[in-house]
């Protein structure tokens, strides 16, 4: 009997058994819960592939979005146009919306009562408010006249969004064929602020610079000589115009490709490379749920791709949110804040309140400080500063040559210096042509408004 | 119903304060049931019985504290006699329900002799001489007076009191979720709640009122059954109201059944017997399910008989239990366990041809348990190229169904309006109750697939929350390991060995169920026990808990051990 009774611990065996594969289930609640009661298509809070609780505001309290029934969103069709990448549609296509991270605190999700409100599901008095202004959303929109592409500002100072739209977007309570129309709406379900990545063109050129000013200790003397061409072959490096001999700040100023391309053999790939991950420009920035496209620069030994890798072409991908943020950390002297576009989402009582986070220093206060008076130099010098009245903007802009006869990608790029203002921005316009002449005048409206938005 | 229709007129408010209150005092009053019932089983001390003393030539007195007791040399038998001349397991000493012992050799160990003449097994008279190894040594058995006084010094099982406040506890327990469901629910159902949980109260009473009258008031591991099944009622009562009576009518089946195995285990001779019918029962339904059986959702398990649907493969577990169950002396002889063996195979073939992937698993783990508990070294080989043949079985026959299953483990959220469907929904409404629940018959599981069977515990987890559910698996496993606790006070092996196939098939199929439906193993759709609907799964699981209380040597615990009553016979000699 005593080892019969002893080959019972095959039962406790498989107690244990039980009893370790439900406490791994309930870590698994605890990580998922909150997410889990308010999955797409969670019977209790979902009819239809719609959330059904709370309203959806904008920073000034403007109602966005009511979740009930078949949602109803704002009476101004801009504004619904200009809002919907953050909101998401009726249909439930547009894939990374902002707001539905914030459902569980909408619903008031705690552990001990999982959704449970008293008499009910849910108390109905949820809100999410977003960190952008529907009044300049639709400012910006309307600067995009019908092309794609995003417009994007945010406080580097505290991180938040105050204005990004992405186009081709439309109408949800005016819906388009959008299959039918598969060239005007390219694209429509996407938000290209976080989800596109683009060929950066010249505006790649500010990392250069920034790597160089990192790495070269006389980089800020060094001269260029622009011939108007570099590097032969087959694919040479060219400037649309010869520029003759220049310091970097002026080679920066005239966005001399020559110059770069110098200047990119002198740094070599490798470094090139370390500098492109410290800044962060390729890597995902994630905030309210979102994770922003990657980006991409390649390692190549061949000094020509090399050259072209360091003017923003080649195999060089940027996203726009990525870059943006890139620049508030120069604008920040270092470090920009992270940005966010949910305020704040709670149950009508409590819930969730976002707070500004800084990126650790990507790059050293003194680079900062030197790309900071070069890219107020191409604005004075170049851009005219009359374009942005009462701002102290420091722009790059770029236009990113595309394949197969496509017009290049139009891109404009900054921030403002002014304390009162401290806004980053990033204008891209696909088949916008020049950088400069497409995007400035959009750049200009849309800062002025926050300006004056900021003023009132 | 007019007292429906009273109840709801009340005022809403009256209605939403009950849900909230009970949300919290449903997990209370749970845990305080389980914990009553559950803490004795798990705490009680565990104390040998001294059934005899074996008295060697050189004076030494070795206490028996078995009704199978193997003498040998090896340190792990129950007779340690630590001479060269005796063999790791020399012999097997039997007690009987009359109080009569015998000795048997085992074949392949020296011999034994009785009186001088050699042996292979032989009823053992007063002051007879067992040599073995050239030791001589004689049995004396406890006096009738020394029973009496073993028996009244033994560790109790719990009281009148104790059992009649579970009871009570039990009782209120279902008055207030009753009235939950009377309060939330419809009009058309009144009679199936107060039918279904009054029934479950009656039966629960009736039970505790038989006990006392047999004097065996200990409550305990029926406490935990009924408390399974209310939850499982009120499951019902949210899912399908229109079967409570039917899940009623199977609990008292159950519970029937649970009676005749604690009377078929009062006497081993007599369990000796049943176990003859069990194997041809065992297989018969099995074999019946093929020639007559139904399909549905892919297993060929179900038999209609005249609209009374059956699923013979739970009660052939039952079946299964007592064949694997089996006494000491015949353990000892390795043909059994070949002859088990092949049983199996035959059991199991008949699974695979009725694609019952779920009782396949559940049947093979029981297999497992059983040949190790029985073969220790001997039959290992055997046991490993069995289990090979076994698997082989499985995975051949049952591939495609099985593989399905496989290929949507760990990845219920890539698919969740697809394959993913029911599992996803289900974590779902678990997250949406919280560990307190959504509150009684509050929820949306009803509508879905098998919500009061294959995914019962997401059904309890969202309208009576997290904690609810862990109260119902923790409980299942403290029925577990209570097993185990009795196994070292075992009397029979055919007790123990019972006992304990029959926690671990419970335990099998809440780790199916239960983790199947929380995506931690695959989902093979297999019932909790008590707590699924289904009759026959009902029925099966109140008979494996008659194997667990049958190992109950506490004072006054089961009926399934004798009271003490004075014996003739050469006890008192």
């Amino acid at each position: 009997m005593n080892r019969i009774a002893k080959r019972s611990f095959t039962v406790t065996l498989l107690a244990l058994l039980l009893l370790g594969g439900f406490a791994f289930f309930l870590v698994e609640y605890a990580m998922n819960a909150p997410q889990w009661a308010v999955a797409d298509s969670s019977p209790h809070v979902y009819d239809d592939d719609r959330f059904q609780s709370g309203t959806v505001y904008d920073r000034d309290g403007n109602i966005l979005l009511q979740m009930q029934d078949r949602w109803t969103y704002s009476s101004d069709p801009q504004i619904r146009k200009a809002t919907l990448h953050w909101i998401g549609d009726r249909e439930g296509n547009i894939q990374v919306p902002a707001v539905p991270n914030y459902y569980d605190q909408v619903l008031g999700f705690d552990y001990l009562n999982g959704i449970y409100t008293y008499g009910g599901i849910g108390s109905g008095e949820g809100s999410v408010q977003l960190t952008v202004s529907a009044q300049l959303q639709s400012l910006a929109l309307e600067q995009m006249n019908g092309r794609k592409g995003t417009i994007a500002v945010y406080n580097y100072k505290t991180g938040q969004i105050l204005c990004a739209v992405t186009t081709p977007t439309f109408d949800p309570d005016d819906l388009p064929d959008i299959a039918a129309d598969p060239v005007t709406y390219e694209g429509a379900y996407m938000n290209r602020f976080v989800q596109s990545a683009y060929t950066p063109g010249s505006i790649f050129k500010v990392v250069t610079l920034a790597a160089a000013l990192e790495e070269l200790p006389n980089a800020a003397e060094l001269t260029f000589t622009c011939t108007g061409s570099w590097g032969g072959g087959e694919y040479p490096v060219t400037c649309e115009s010869v520029h003759g001999t220049q310091s970097l700040k002026q080679a920066f100023c005239n966005s001399c490709n020559c110059a770069f391309a110098e200047l990119s053999g002198i740094l070599g790939s490798d470094v090139l490379h370390t500098y492109v991950e410290k800044f962060g420009i390729t890597d995902p920035v994630s905030f309210d749920g979102i994770t922003t496209a990657k980006g991409n620069f390649e390692k190549t030994e061949n000094p020509v791709s090399l050259a072209w890798s360091s003017i923003g072409q080649y195999t060089d991908l940027v996203n726009p949110c990525a870059y943006v943020l890139f620049m508030g950390a120069i604008a920040g002297d270092g470090s920009g804040a992270m940005p966010y576009v949910v305020a704040k989402a709670d149950d009508g009582q409590e819930g969730y309140m976002a707070q500004t986070a800084f990126s650790s220093p990507v790059i050293s206060s003194q680079t900062a400080q030197t790309v900071q008076e070069y890219m107020r130099y191409n604005v004075t010098a170049k851009y005219g500063a009359d374009h942005f009245p009462g701002l102290t903007v420091c722009a790059k802009t770029g236009t990113a040559e595309k394949d197969d006869g496509v017009a290049p990608t139009a891109m404009f790029t900054g921030f403002v210096m002014d304390a009162q203002y401290p806004l980053a921005f990033i204008v891209c316009v696909e088949e916008g042509g020049y950088g400069a002449s497409t995007c400035i005048p959009i750049a200009s409206r849309v800062l002025t408004a926050c300006k004056q938005y900021m003023d009132s | 119903m007019a007292i429906v229709e009273a109840v709801q007129n009340a005022m809403p408010t009256y209605v939403n304060v009950y849900i909230a209150v009970f949300r919290y005092v449903a997990p209370l009053l749970a845990a305080l049931i389980l914990f009553r019932a559950l803490f004795p089983l798990l705490r009680f001390r565990r104390e040998p019985e001294i059934w005899a003393w074996l008295c060697l030539s050189d004076g030494k007195k070795i206490p028996i504290t078995h009704w199978e007791n193997i003498i040998g040399r090896d340190k792990r038998s129950d007779v340690v006699i630590d001479l060269a001349t005796i063999s790791r397991t020399h012999a097997v000493l039997t007690r009987y329900d009359d109080g009569s012992w015998s000795i048997s050799d085992v074949e392949t160990a020296g011999d034994v002799l009785v009186n001088g003449k050699a042996v292979t097994v032989r009823a053992l008279k007063k002051n007879d001489v067992i040599t073995m190894g050239g030791l001589e040594m004689t049995l004396q058995p406890i006096s009738a007076k020394q029973e009496k006084r073993l028996a009244q010094i033994r560790t109790k099982a719990s009281s009148f009191g104790t059992g009649v406040t579970n009871v009570i506890l039990l009782s209120l327990f279902q008055i207030l979720t009753c009235i939950g469901f009377l309060m939330t629910g419809k009009a058309e159902h009144g009679t199936s709640y107060l039918m279904g949980f009054g029934g479950l109260m009656l039966s629960q009473w009736l039970l505790f009122l038989f006990y006392t009258v047999i004097r065996r008031p200990a409550f305990e591991v029926e406490s935990v059954a009924f408390f399974l099944c209310t939850m499982g009622m009120a499951v019902i009562c949210t899912v399908a109201p229109g079967e409570a009576v039917k899940q009623l009518i199977s609990a008292m089946l159950g519970i029937g059944l649970f009676l005749a195995v604690l009377w078929a285990l009062r006497d081993l001779e007599r369990a000796k017997v049943i176990r003859y019918f069990a194997v041809v029962a065992g297989i018969a339904m099995l074999v019946a399910t093929l020639v007559f059986g139904t399909s549905i959702n892919g297993a060929k398990n179900w038999i209609f008989i005249r609209g009374i649907s059956l699923q013979p493969s739970e009660l052939s577990k039952l079946c299964f239990v007592f064949v694997g169950a089996s006494t000491m002396d015949r353990i000892m002889t390795k043909r059994n366990i070949y002859l088990f063996i092949a049983y199996s195979v035959a059991i199991c073939g008949c699974l695979a041809l009725m694609s019952d992937f779920g009782a396949a698993l559940i049947f093979f783990c029981a297999f497992l348990i059983i040949a190790y508990m029985r073969s220790g070294s001997v039959g290992t080989v055997a046991l490993a190229v069995t289990s090979l043949v076994f698997a082989g079985v499985l995975v051949l026959k049952i591939a495609p169904h099985a593989l399905d299953r496989f290929a949507n483990w760990r990845h219920i959220w890539d698919d969740p309006w697809g394959a993913g469907y029911q599992q996803t929904q289900a974590l779902m409404c678990m997250a949406s109750g919280g560990l307190a629940g959504l509150g009684i018959n509050q929820g949306w599981m009803r509508n879905l697939f098998a919500a009061d069977s294959d995914v019962v515990i997401a059904t309890v987890s969202e309208e009576w929350g997290i904690l609810m559910a862990v109260l119902l698996i923790l409980s299942v496993i403290a029925l577990a390991l209570f097993s185990v606790r009795c196994a070292s006070m075992g009397r029979s092996s055919f007790y123990t060995i019972g006992s304990c196939t029959a926690a671990a098939i419970l335990l099998v199929q809440v780790i199916l169920n239960a983790l199947g439906t929380v995506d931690v193993v695959p989902l093979t759709g297999v019932t909790f026990p008590f707590l699924s609907n289904g009759g026959s799964s009902m029925i099966c699981a109140w008979g494996l808990l008659g194997f667990i209380k049958a190992a109950d040597t506490r004072q006054n615990a089961s009926f399934a051990v004798r009271l003490l009553k004075t014996r003739g016979g050469e006890a008192d000699e």
